[in-house]
């Protein structure tokens, strides 16, 4: 089961391929996301870049750059 | 995995420029003792203060709001706090910030005000950007829009009995605007990118101070995300018009190579307005009253009253003409033939921030 990605205010959802060792930061860089640009909550808490993810989770990313 | 650097617990957040990770509760201790330095160390407010919070609906300056309110409630009670939204009118964009801002301000209790640009203006900021178009003028959306809201945000901040206006500019917008004034070799610009603007002599005038100045814009987001205030994104449809998308990816890209470069900039951006300042550049000259409107202005017309005699908005009577006085003059019949030229586009707003 792949990680699965989401962008708060982007519709739809993206995919990354689980790898053991894999962590938030990992995830990012495999999407080409800069870490500095999001807060990252999986599976609905709010965590650092180097925490490990799971098969089958669920990251939400909220963007820091703002909109305006 | 992280840990925080004061109580172990798991961390939410590590500042990569210095290294320390914070749990949710002593990331909200830290955010706190940064925005209270940042205040004390620039005298942004006094004891006895009304503050209107000048909001866009956007995560950072609903953070502000609840910040400041929380921490009046503790600890100044001689603080009253007021929140004021300047709709510009952007559809698709601002009806929803507009929403989310109503549900916080609600929340916590706080008396608003909504200025339109419609009924202050006669204009939504979509219809200028039109009405520009058409006559040909050289500016960009948020060059106006930097304009009409600076404009209107003094005239109803004053009219809500304010004493000081707090803007949710954070670090990476300040630094952010500091780049984009190198590149315009505008120094007068950057001697007046402190975090308290604007001139007190003049009674029609404001004070607007900026309290999160030294908070990065990653944490004023995980402050925002941890209240429940960021419950969506919008983005401005005019937005990637801007000569400051370009400059916030390249500075984003630099801090993650080079963690602390932010700091660095805001640092640099200190000193040169010490430096600037020594030298005379920037020092607030007389502020005068603008001939049109009444407002304070730096010129003899306000920039507000130019652009739209420029845009065709405001008419002004020969007889009104003849009585300005010779300075006055001479602006508004040079706006007056700016608005039948045709001219390309311009930088941008330099100015003041994105919001």
């Amino acid at each position: 089961m792949p990680v699965r990605v989401r962008v708060l205010g982007e519709a739809g959802e993206r995919a990354v391929e689980h790898r053991p060792g894999m962590r938030v930061a990992d995830v990012l860089r495999e999407l080409g996301l800069l870490s500095d640009e999001y807060v990252v909550t999986r599976n609905g808490r709010v965590v650092a870049e180097d925490e490990p993810v799971e098969d089958g989770d669920t990251l939400l990313l909220y963007p820091v750059v703002s909109g305006g | 995995m992280a840990r925080c650097s004061v109580c172990g617990a798991p961390a939410v957040y590590v500042n990569r420029a210095t290294g320390a990770a914070y749990c949710e509760r002593h990331f909200r201790e830290y955010f706190s003792r940064r925005v209270r330095a940042t205040i004390r160390r620039f005298r942004l407010f006094r004891s006895r203060e009304r503050i209107v919070v000048a909001v866009s609906g956007g995560k950072d300056s609903l953070a502000l709001l609840h910040y400041l309110v929380n921490l009046s409630r503790r600890h100044a009670p001689g603080w009253e706090i007021r929140a004021l939204l300047v709709d510009e009118g952007i559809r698709g964009y601002r009806e929803y910030t507009v929403r989310r801002f109503e549900r916080v301000a609600g929340e916590l209790g706080v008396e608003y005000r909504i200025a339109r640009f419609r009924d202050y203006l006669g204009y939504s900021l979509d219809e200028i950007v039109r009405l520009g178009a058409e006559r040909g003028l050289p500016y960009k959306p948020c060059t106006y829009c930097g304009v009409f809201r600076r404009y209107l945000m003094n005239r109803v901040a004053r009219e809500m009995g304010a004493t000081v206006v707090a803007t949710g500019h954070n670090l990476d917008d300040i630094v952010q605007t500091y780049v984009m004034n190198i590149l315009g070799n505008d120094w007068e610009k950057v001697a007046r990118l402190g975090p308290v603007s604007g001139p007190s002599s003049h009674p029609g005038f404001v004070r607007k101070v900026k309290p999160l100045y030294e908070t990065l814009e990653k944490e004023t987001t995980l402050y925002a995300v941890l209240h429940g205030l960021y419950d969506g994104f919008e983005e401005c449809p005019y937005a990637r018009l801007g000569e400051r998308w370009e400059i916030r990816r390249m500075i984003n890209r630099l801090e993650e190579q080079r963690p602390g470069t932010k700091y660095r900039l805001l640092r640099s951006l200190l000193s040169a307005i010490e430096l600037l300042r020594k030298a005379g550049v920037g020092a607030e000259g007389e502020v005068g009253t603008c001939a049109i409107c009444g407002e304070p202005s730096a010129h003899p017309v306000c920039r507000a009253c130019l652009l739209r005699i420029e845009l065709g908005i405001l008419e002004v009577s020969e007889e009104r003409l003849r009585s300005l006085p010779e300075a006055a003059r001479r602006m508004v019949l040079k706006a007056l033939k700016l608005s039948e030229k045709r001219g390309g586009p311009e930088g941008g707003d330099r100015s003041g921030g994105p919001r």
